[in-house]
């Protein structure tokens, strides 16, 4: 690329980004103004712009979705709404096939589960990895996938959720919660092509933070969980 | 809601400004960042003293890697040629940023470095600040900084010993640009 393109990708650039903020900051006032206390974090940078685009997943303040889901190691289903009341959840969907997105999203609800445990609120929260591959991931591979990530699979606040069928698969992770995903129609590279989304809802159940499009680096997420935890 | 629809709507997301990307400006536009205290671990090559990373004064090769990643294994021999290729001038350190000490302890991560063959100083981002500071999502992530601390290479998963000397050299003989992070990862 010449200079020239990215002087003008960055002019274009700053120009949305000062619209974004300007909104932003409207849209604080709003909610701030409607007294709506469901959430504790401020919104997202882009609110506006993401809140008209209208995605298929929730972003912020949403009312966090309910679905129930075989959850190995448990020998129950687990409810993404049974933790309202008593815990902040951070929600994921992953497939231990991945490469990198997968592993990643993982070691973030590693690093808050390790977070938790030290500043002690491992009873406030609840981490759930969502697999959309549940033929592949069985409950072993789950496991392995994720103790080798570091995970504690026993400290009573890390959940696997895996759904019992294609159908499920369909209505939990793309009609419940809008997490899009396909398989790869290469052989080469990946097996499935989906964006990182990640959620986190407080207790009270409302989705205060979607961390999506890129994996949010570990401490983002760690001082977002902190914050709504004290 | 169908699943094409939903990914129409997150390529849409891309678009308006959800993603980012990177820009190379003039050296003059750049601000280095601000060097983080880190503690290595005593093991081969590695003190077990505190570090400064990136050395301020020094071109720097900061390499952030986890012991559960098979990329970052096997991405540790060409960074043992490079490491035999430089010299003292280069500070090269490889940084985990895992909690260790609750998912892995120190000793497993000892273990990890020799038997990977590590032999530069290997430390730990115990309170995510480089972290945090430098954005870091995902592992491998290597970075070259100039000797103001300024970011001019940056790169996520596998690359080759010459790719990295390449970059190294690139910022000793002036023609490294500065790579400003606008927005999370490039697109």
């Amino acid at each position: 690329m010449t200079n020239q393109v990215h002087s003008i990708d960055r002019r274009t650039f700053l120009k949305s980004t000062a619209a974004v903020s300007i909104a932003g900051l409207a849209g604080c006032q709003t909610l701030a103004g409607s007294g709506n206390q469901n959430v504790k974090l401020d919104p997202p940078e882009n609110y506006e712009q993401l809140k008209n685009a209208e995605l298929p997943y929730p972003i912020y303040g949403e009312r966090f979705p309910e679905a129930t889901v075989p959850s190995p190691f448990v020998e129950t289903d687990i409810s993404t709404r049974q933790f309202v009341g008593d815990r902040h959840v951070l929600l994921t969907f992953v497939y231990t096939r991945c490469g990198s997105v997968c592993p990643a999203l993982t070691s973030n609800l590693v690093q808050v589960q390790a977070d938790a445990a030290q500043r002690g609120y491992s009873d406030e929260v609840a981490l759930l990895a969502t697999t959309f591959d549940p033929e592949y991931d069985t409950a072993e591979r789950l496991r392995d996938f994720g103790e080798g990530r570091g995970a504690n699979l026993s400290a009573d606040n890390w959940y696997f959720l895996r759904p019992d069928s294609e159908a499920q698969v369909e209505e939990v992770v793309v009609e419940t919660f809008g997490h899009a995903f396909q398989k790869n129609p290469s052989e080469e590279g990946m097996m499935f092509l989906h964006n990182p989304l990640l959620i986190l809802a407080n207790k009270q159940g409302y989705v205060e933070r979607s961390y999506t499009n890129k994996v949010p680096n570990a401490s983002t997420v760690v001082e977002d969980v902190r914050s709504i935890v004290e | 809601m169908r699943r094409r629809e939903l990914i129409a709507g997150l390529a849409g997301l891309s678009t308006i400004g959800g993603a980012g990307w990177y820009l190379q400006t003039k050296m003059s536009d750049a601000a280095g960042i601000d060097p983080v205290a880190l503690q290595t671990i005593e093991a081969p090559g590695s003190s077990g003293e505190e570090v400064t990373v990136p050395a301020p004064g020094s071109v720097s090769l900061v390499t952030f890697f986890a012991t559960w990643c098979h990329i970052c294994e096997a991405e540790m021999e060409p960074l043992g040629e490079v490491a035999a290729a430089i010299d003292d001038s280069v500070q090269m350190v490889s940084v985990t940023n895992e909690p260790v000490g609750y998912s892995v302890t120190e000793s497993e991560v000892r273990q990890w470095w020799r038997d990977h063959d590590g032999r530069w100083p290997v430390a730990v981002d115990a309170d995510l600040e480089l972290t945090e500071l430098l954005d870091i999502s995902g592992v491998p992530t290597m970075l070259v900084f100039d000797e103001n601390n300024v970011v001019t290479w940056r790169n996520r998963g596998r690359a080759s010993a010459e790719t990295i000397l390449d970059e190294i050299a690139a910022v000793r003989d002036g023609s490294a640009r500065p790579l400003q992070q606008i927005d999370g990862e490039s697109p």
